[in-house]
């Protein structure tokens, strides 16, 4: 388990409904839109204090897992806001504690400008996700148009401390892993993006 | 559309105070280069502040990606402005420049947001 990774999400337990009311509101269409993809048995991973419970379609089987045991705590307390099942479970991406190929879908909501070694977490998700079986992404990551890009350059070194690194290049840290992209779709600019990728069989 | 008003108020009050503190700091006859630096420092500095107070109302990205242009690249301009002495002496016509400025940048945004919005990238392999 990175202690590091967890101790700083721990720390953003108490404010993090709080720092992302609104983004939760501004984005709540496009991840709907999003997650209404999901098929069986779904890996969420970095479930945060669990807001994004109500954008999933009801009457699945979520597994959802996060570094933070606080952000957990959270989470736990908005489990019964969703009509079908939630497990929950603290567990680092990149040594997942499930058989391989676990899960139908897997599903992430800004958490791969967190993860320090994202190519190793993607990896990871690919083992246990089902050959065939799709992996939907809600990130955010660095962009291409150049005066934004070196702003996020700029400002990584500051927000990395205390939250997310601005400027991952998080689809094609999904192609190293493995997956081969299906979608991708702008949801602010070109800096939130959809990624939907699938487990080779 | 609550959401829209508040991005151009956001804009409208990084883009004033990053003008007016370019323009408390930098003094004409300065070296414009200087200026410039000086002046986007302060914009990047401001931006980051009153960015983190507005993100939690108006999303994290939509309040931080327009301030830090308007911060970074409006505290360059009203720098290199500022050392010239040129246009905008008084603070409210400083002021007034700043707000529009402001929205101007966020307009942009808008426009691009949507442009880009459109862009699906199918089967990218």
């Amino acid at each position: 388990m990175d202690l590091v990774t967890q101790a700083k999400w721990d720390s953003l337990a108490g404010s993090f409904d709080f720092l992302s009311q609104a983004d939760d509101r501004r984005f709540a269409a496009a991840k709907r839109s999003l997650f209404a993809k999901i098929k069986g048995k779904t890996l969420l991973v970095a479930v945060g204090t669990g807001n994004d419970f109500k954008f999933f379609p009801p009457g699945h089987h979520i597994v959802g897992i996060d570094i933070s045991p606080k952000m957990l705590e959270r989470a736990r307390l908005k489990v019964g806001e969703y009509q079908g099942q939630i497990e929950l479970d603290a567990m680092d991406v990149t040594a997942l504690d499930f058989p391989d190929a676990s899960f139908d879908t897997v599903a992430t909501v800004c958490t791969f400008c967190s993860v320090p070694k994202p190519v190793a977490g993607l990896s990871e998700l690919r083992r246990v996700l089902k050959p065939g079986g799709r992996i939907l992404m809600f990130e955010h990551v660095r962009s291409r148009i150049g005066p934004l890009g070196i702003l996020q350059d700029l400002m990584t070194p500051l927000t990395r401390r205390n939250g997310p690194d601005l400027n991952r290049d998080t689809v094609a840290n999904v192609h190293r892993a493995g997956f081969k992209i299906v979608r991708v779709k702008n949801a602010y600019l070109d800096i939130v993006k959809m990624i939907e990728a699938e487990n080779p069989a | 559309m609550w959401f829209v008003i508040g991005d151009y108020v956001a804009g409208a009050v990084v883009g004033a105070g990053t003008a007016l503190a370019v323009h408390a700091i930098v003094q004409p006859g300065m070296d414009m280069v200087i200026a410039m630096l000086l002046g986007m420092a302060i914009g990047m500095v401001l931006h980051f502040v009153l960015g983190f107070i507005l993100a939690p109302f108006l999303g994290m990205f939509q309040t931080m990606m327009p301030a830090s242009l308007i911060g970074m690249y409006g505290g360059m301009a009203f720098g290199m402005r500022d050392s010239m002495g040129a246009g905008s002496v008084e603070w409210s016509s400083c002021t007034l420049v700043g707000i529009i400025f402001g929205i101007v940048v966020v307009f942009a945004l808008h426009v691009y947001d949507r442009a880009l919005r459109a862009v699906v990238v199918e089967g990218a392999d």
